[in-house]
């Protein structure tokens, strides 16, 4: 996909546009009526327990985190950790603009699956998904279009909500502390011992 | 709001006895030898002392009583709430964005000014109950960011734990390099009160022979994990020590405190130690002095001055505002002393105006304010340690403090650009939250696996400097701002000057050399101190001297103004090295409340 895979899928003049957003609110989707529409529609179509975002906007949020932190072969992802349901509670705390960068994320999330895929961000196959990532996480510290800043914000909330997790502390960092213990070992060469944690010498050097 | 149990604690208990205690406590209900203000370190101490001789003591907090068992929660996971751990959207204990930063979470638009977070250990879920709300709190001036606490335990509840003496450098800084005066006490004075509050509340370390960080009477110590045992290592071939952090926490029990256990190795004493293993004012001074028989606690009282009679030059007591229903009552006692907290004792001081004392009481030198002193700190460096990367995790925080790199510039050499110096606090190794996710890039399985091979490896260190004691570094009562009760706020005239400055650029060049010589990976380092105030290691403003014209107390922290009124806490100190300043003001306590108690026994107070 030559042009497409760093193409953000909208038009240039509306991306200069949007990109004010990674710095402050400027409500640019509110001119573009298309885009509006598709995240009204979104939340009028909202029918579930979730607090703020719709069930497709959720369905699409699942499929970011988990595409951030996926499970692999040591312990469950995004997913199963519920990092989305933590970012919906969130939200629901916090001012209309944010949800709108929120909702307005996920719609240009699907409007680059749409044009590139045919198919909203929540169907994607995985291929396609991590083709889309691969474009958006591309400038994580200077992020220029709107997409990118979505990708770094969604990024921080999914990282915070992850390792905050049950599982992100125990299956996946398998984090050791917060026990009662007789006493704190630390590093068996601070007892005159070769230690069998780093394999440090008793005698350095 | 969301209802999240871990945030809206049950102090039902702690509300009623504070209710129960306010109201039954007047000034006629007894009599009492000796008001002590505030319940923290300095106050703990100075009832304690007090209290076990059998002096009647009236203890006055400005907040609530505590209840131990429902406030300190020790070993609760994030995910017990479902903010995970974040303050709601707003809450800010500390209403000055200067110290606040954009909480990640909510996302990353830095013109969301309300979206951002107070990042200390001194406002978080744990703490929210316990510090002050600047709104009804006040101060005025330059930007300081003046953490205060109204709880019975005050800041010792969630203190650091860091345990330093003062030395020599300290005492007798002035006779070496030129600047300002030395205490008017030497090292070898208070030591024997340092030892004694060693033994008495638990101390831990490991014994150095370091002149720059006088070794104590220590428990078992906090020891270095792998990692920092690479550090530590890496370093000494430059002549720089890497060596235990010294934690006012019990590792092998304390005598005669049935309040407190031995350190269990949780390593969550930021949040309050529920079983009494830190060192916290509550468990550790003031129910065993209360068990005595002689403590009095009243809490809601905060004082805004103390009385002075007519024709004398001695305190009568002090006038308290109720902080509940406003009522303002006047305490009367033979000998007040203060342990407000530094700037909060200077503070009442300055506002104990009468005709005799026109400036505030301990005044007539005119310095009651000045030499405003902390340490300057923000300055930081981090990296990951190669031997570390990629190993499994392992348990490494299981402990009271990290350790510390002690101070290393002007002790034997001299530097070329400053005076004083600056030590590094910081640890490395496998934390509850993997700090390194915010900052690694990438995304999926690469990125995850990238977390879990650099969790063991990051080792992170921050500097704390000396703040030269300069005259022009002070506080006054602003002449209009009042607090919720009506009293004047302080307003701050205090600015990081050109030493504090230099030692800042030589704080980040050093603590970066030091992760090359580690071989660190991906090394970062924060220049830029953080603003005045975030030590919370406030001193001076009431210092000490011999001489009353140029000094607000005796060398026993004895008002020269007015001989019955004693300050316990850090206000009369000349200067504070890089030490943290909790263990000092234990030390210097005890030791103007020994002095205290002869005069009380010569009939002469």
């Amino acid at each position: 996909m030559p042009k497409a895979a760093t193409s953000s899928g909208v038009d240039t003049g509306r991306r200069t546009a949007l990109k004010a957003i990674g710095t402050i609110v400027a409500l640019p989707w509110l001119s573009d009526e298309g885009l509006l529409a598709f995240a009204r529609l979104q939340e009028t179509n909202a029918a579930s327990p979730l607090k703020v975002l719709s069930k497709p906007q959720f369905e699409a949020l699942e499929v970011l985190t988990e595409a951030i932190i996926p499970a692999d072969e040591r312990s469950p992802g995004a997913k199963q950790a519920r990092v989305a349901d933590y970012i919906d509670l969130l939200l629901a705390e916090v001012d209309r603009e944010v949800v709108l960068q929120w909702i307005g994320g996920l719609a240009l999330l699907d409007a680059e699956a749409m044009s590139r895929f045919r198919s909203p961000f929540s169907r994607l196959r995985d291929t396609q998904v991590d083709a889309i990532m691969q474009t958006i996480s591309r400038n994580e510290k200077s992020a220029q279009t709107p997409l990118e800043a979505f990708f770094v914000m969604a990024k921080q909330a999914t990282v915070r909500g992850y390792y905050t997790s049950k599982i992100g502390i125990h299956d996946e960092l398998g984090y050791k502390g917060n026990q009662f213990l007789r006493e704190f070992v630390g590093c068996r060469t601070e007892d005159g011992q070769d230690c069998p944690h780093c394999g440090q010498k008793h005698h350095a050097g | 709001m969301q209802d999240d149990p871990t945030l809206n604690v049950n102090l039902t208990r702690a509300l009623d006895e504070s209710k129960r205690l306010a109201d039954s406590i007047t000034p006629v209900s007894d009599r009492w030898d000796v008001i002590v203000v505030g319940s923290g370190a300095a106050g703990g101490m100075a009832a304690f002392q007090l209290a076990m001789a059998g002096v009647k003591v009236l203890l006055l907090e400005a907040g609530r009583m505590l209840d131990v068992k429902t406030e300190y929660r020790t070993m609760e996971w994030p995910y017990a709430s479902n903010r995970r751990g974040r303050m709601p959207v707003g809450e800010r204990p500390i209403d000055v964005a200067e110290y606040s930063f954009l909480d990640r979470p909510y996302g990353s638009n830095p013109a969301l000014e309300k979206y951002k977070k107070v990042m200390s250990y001194s406002a978080n879920r744990f703490t929210r109950n316990w510090v002050v709300d600047e709104r009804e709190h006040p101060h005025t001036g330059t930007p300081y960011a003046w953490v205060r606490s109204r709880v019975l335990g005050g800041k010792t509840n969630f203190w650091g734990r860091g345990a330093l003496r003062y030395g020599p450098l300290q005492f007798n800084a002035a006779s070496r390099d030129g600047f300002d005066v030395d205490w008017p006490i030497s090292y070898d004075e208070v030591k024997p009160y340092y030892d004694k509050v060693d033994v008495l509340l638990g101390c831990s370390g490991t014994t150095e022979g370091l002149m720059q960080v006088p070794d104590g009477v220590f428990q078992k110590p906090s020891k270095l994990n792998c990692v920092e045992v690479a550090f530590k290592r890496a370093i000494a071939p430059m002549g720089r020590h890497y060596i235990p952090g010294r934690a006012g926490v019990t590792t092998e029990g304390v005598l005669n405190n049935k309040y407190r256990a031995r350190c269990a190795g949780r390593g969550r004493c930021g949040r309050g130690c529920d079983i009494g293993a830190a060192f916290h004012s509550p468990q550790a001074l003031i129910y065993p002095a209360r068990d005595s028989g002689t403590l009095t606690i009243r809490p809601y009282s905060i004082v805004s001055e103390v009385l002075v009679g007519e024709s004398s030059n001695r305190a009568t007591g002090v006038r308290v505002i109720d902080a509940n229903t406003s009522e303002v009552m006047d305490f009367k006692a033979p000998v007040v002393v203060l342990g407000a907290g530094t700037l909060d004792t200077t503070r009442i001081l300055l506002n104990s105006r009468s005709r005799a004392h026109p400036s505030g009481l301990g005044n007539s030198s005119g310095v009651l304010g000045c030499y405003l002193s902390e340490h300057i700190m923000g300055i930081r460096g981090s990296g990951y340690i190669p031997a570390r990367i990629g190993t499994e995790t392992t348990l490494d925080d299981g402990r009271a403090v990290s350790p510390y790199v002690p101070r290393f510039r002007n002790v034997t050499d001299r530097h070329p650009d400053f005076i004083r110096g600056y030590h590094f606090q910081g640890g490395g190794g496998c934390a509850e939250y993997p700090s390194m996710a915010d900052d690694l890039q990438g995304y999926g399985k690469a990125f995850k696996s990238n977390v879990r091979k650099h969790y063991p490896a990051l080792i992170s260190l921050g500097g704390f400097g000396e703040v030269l004691s300069r005259k022009e570094n002070r506080v006054t009562l602003d002449p209009s701002v009042k607090d919720k009760w009506g009293i004047p706020v302080l307003r701050f005239d205090y600015r990081f000057g050109d030493n504090e400055l230099k030692m800042a650029k030589d704080m980040a060049d050093t603590v970066e050399e030091m992760l090359i010589a580690a071989k660190a990976e991906d090394i970062k380092i924060e220049r830029d101190p953080l603003p005045p105030g975030w030590s919370i290691h406030e001193i001076g403003t009431a210092r000490m001297g011999d001489d009353p014209r140029t000094s607000v107390t005796d060398k026993f922290c004895r008002l020269h103004d007015a001989p019955n009124v004693y300050i316990a806490d850090a206000a009369p100190f000349v200067c504070g090295g890089t030490q943290n300043t909790t263990w000092s003001i234990l030390a210097m306590a005890w030791r103007t409340m020994d002095y205290l108690k002869e005069r009380l026994k010569a009939g002469d107070a």
